[in-house]
């Protein structure tokens, strides 16, 4: 689809698009730019496709928010074709310091320019001085992660910040981390195997009770573990919503054998941090793999689903 | 101008020696134009210049008057000599570069001409050194012939617009485009890296344009890996006059207090880059 775009941000609203920007670089060197009617999409995958971020920022996120679809056919010029990828590399310079950006910037615009095939960014700072980059980008296939929101028996929803205090116990060096969940607690704790020798390792466990969750419900016990670096089958999913922007940020998980984990359904309600599991394929790649089950593809939206859950053998 | 050196042991009187309370005068302005290992110094009764050329594109030379020195003496009407810049500044530096307050390193230096080591005598918390840097025949150095009949554009800015600026430079670029304008965009620099291309404007009535006398729109490149190190000027300076002359050579004053708050000028000037053909914008 061939459409246009142009968007202006402004005051504190700078500060969280640029801490997205920093947040999905943590994933991969490139991500998608998806503008669409509703907002902007942002998504990208890393290499291993084990972890996977979705940020979506509503029209009215935006000081100004305008987006039109090209409906004539493709002429000698090139048209803006999207979702399209732009490299980290080339967009972080635009937000660095984003602690700052506020008193430095009073607004920024994106628009997409038709004739090359460039994405500029317009920062329009204090003093007059106005800072253009024209970034290019490449036409790509679109990014989708297959997720299925609605069969989620187990619902767990905390303030980030616990979730962050939680985290910050276990050793950086920890790869994996396994939570488990039953009606009574939740623990997260250093993920351990069978030959691991109880004697020359420090292991991290932390319990929290119900009430510590802002929405608590568990409906199966069930013990995933996940970790950003090596890849695994089933994914665990954090997501935040606000009014006008949404984030997920979808991780592959360690499969326990014998284990059937079902989805967890997130409501949608102001800021907070929900886990639920699902699987990430993407529609550039051949999505049947040993260890990533093939899913149909979805769209964000909750009319496209599949039950991929429950077909992860 | 007093001249009270220490008698010579050997015989031959020094043509130059100068004094300073306080080394960090010197060695702070010898770094901002420290980009190569050599550096010409002139000495004439008005003040030291210390030259640093490459690729014979660029030049910058450190002025630091003789009203700088609490001692300044040169016995003919010029002396020059070759000196590794890189050697001069580890000595001057030598009880470390940290400044804490009240501490500073006092300098001597004494040279006694053609073929002679100049001598530095350094002295902090009353613990001496002495050191001799052997010294060459002086470069021819070049000329960009830039004078002030000859400027087309001219523009002061306040220096710490431009810091960030140029220590962000993106450095895939292979140029700085440098453009002046009396029309929009007054004053743009633009570079063309791999991601795409920057633009920076400063309009010409914003607060940070102390001076802005734009006659005719240039549009000049440079080879950005020269201009780079004027950003340890821009750092020190507290002001910028930037010019072009009719063949796009680039002139770039740095007016520069000291911890004393004396005024020393960094300048450099830059050739246009002509291999480089129409970039994109």
């Amino acid at each position: 689809s061939r459409v246009a775009m142009k968007c202006v941000i402004g005051g504190a609203h700078l500060r969280v698009f640029g801490r997205a920007i920093h947040a999905i670089a943590r994933i991969s060197d490139e991500f998608w730019f998806d503008p669409i009617e509703k907002g902007l999409a942002l998504r990208s995958v890393n290499s291993s496709r084990s972890a996977y971020a979705y940020v979506f920022f509503s029209s009215m996120f935006f000081q100004h928010y305008c987006w039109t679809a090209v409906s004539q056919p493709r002429q000698k010029e090139k048209q803006l074709s999207l979702p399209c990828k732009l490299i980290i590399k080339s967009v972080l310079p635009v937000f660095r310091c984003v602690n700052v950006l506020e008193r430095n910037v009073e607004k920024c615009s994106i628009y997409t320019n038709i004739n090359d095939h460039h994405i500029t960014f317009k920062l329009f700072c204090k003093h007059g001085v106005i800072k253009t980059y024209n970034l290019m980008f490449q036409e790509c296939d679109p990014l989708q992660a297959v997720f299925a929101k609605h069969m989620c028996p187990n619902i767990l929803k905390v303030h980030s910040r616990l979730l962050a205090d939680t985290m910050i116990h276990f050793p950086t060096s920890q790869e994996e981390v396994t939570l488990s969940v039953s009606p009574m607690k939740v623990c997260f704790k250093s993920y351990t195997e069978d030959n691991t020798d109880f004697s020359r390792t420090m292991l991290t466990e932390i319990q929290l009770s119900p009430d510590e969750f802002d929405y608590f419900q568990v409906g199966v016990d069930s013990e995933v573990t996940f970790c950003l670096k090596e890849l695994r089958v089933k994914p665990i999913a954090f997501s935040m919503e606000d009014r006008v922007l949404e984030a997920s940020f979808i991780l592959a998980t360690l499969c326990e054998v014998g284990e059937e984990t079902a989805a967890l359904r997130p409501a949608w309600r102001q800021t907070f941090h929900s886990f639920f599991f699902g699987a990430v394929s993407c529609k550039e790649r051949d999505a049947v793999s040993h260890t990533f089950h093939s899913l149909a593809t979805a769209s964000d939206t909750e009319e496209d689903f599949v039950s991929c859950c429950r077909n992860t053998r | 101008m007093p001249f009270s050196a220490q008698p010579p042991a050997s015989g031959e009187p020094y043509v130059l020696t100068a004094s300073l309370d306080n080394a960090r005068h010197l060695s702070s302005i010898l770094r901002a134009v420290h980009f190569q290992d050599h550096a010409t110094c002139f000495a004439t009764a008005n003040g030291l210049r210390v030259t640093v050329e490459d690729a014979k594109c660029i030049q910058a030379n450190a002025f630091i008057q003789a009203e700088i020195f609490q001692e300044y003496a040169v016995q003919e009407e010029s002396v020059t000599f070759r000196i590794n810049l890189s050697v001069l500044l580890d000595c001057l530096t030598i009880f470390g570069t940290s400044s804490l307050p009240g501490t500073s390193t006092a300098l001597r230096m004494c040279y006694r001409g053609y073929g002679y080591p100049l001598m530095l005598f350094l002295e902090e918390g009353g613990v001496v050194t002495v050191c001799k840097i052997n010294t060459q025949e002086p470069d021819q150095l070049l000329d960009f012939d830039f004078c002030s009949t000859k400027v087309v554009n001219k523009i002061i800015l306040q220096s710490e617009g431009l810091r960030e600026a140029f220590a962000e430079l993106d450095m895939t670029s292979e140029v700085l485009q440098i453009t002046m304008s009396p029309d929009k965009p007054y004053f743009r620099l633009s570079t063309f890296g791999n991601a795409g291309s920057a633009h920076l404007d400063y309009p010409r009535d914003s607060d940070l344009m102390e001076t802005f006398h734009c006659n005719q729109t240039q549009t000049n490149r440079y080879k950005i890996s020269l201009l780079k190190p004027s950003t340890k000027a821009l750092a020190l300076s507290c002001k910028v006059s930037i010019r072009t002359d009719a063949q796009g050579f680039l002139s770039l004053q740095y007016m520069i207090r000291n911890e004393d708050g004396q005024i020393c000028f960094v300048e450099y000037y830059c050739c246009p880059d002509e291999d480089i053909t129409e970039a994109e914008m």
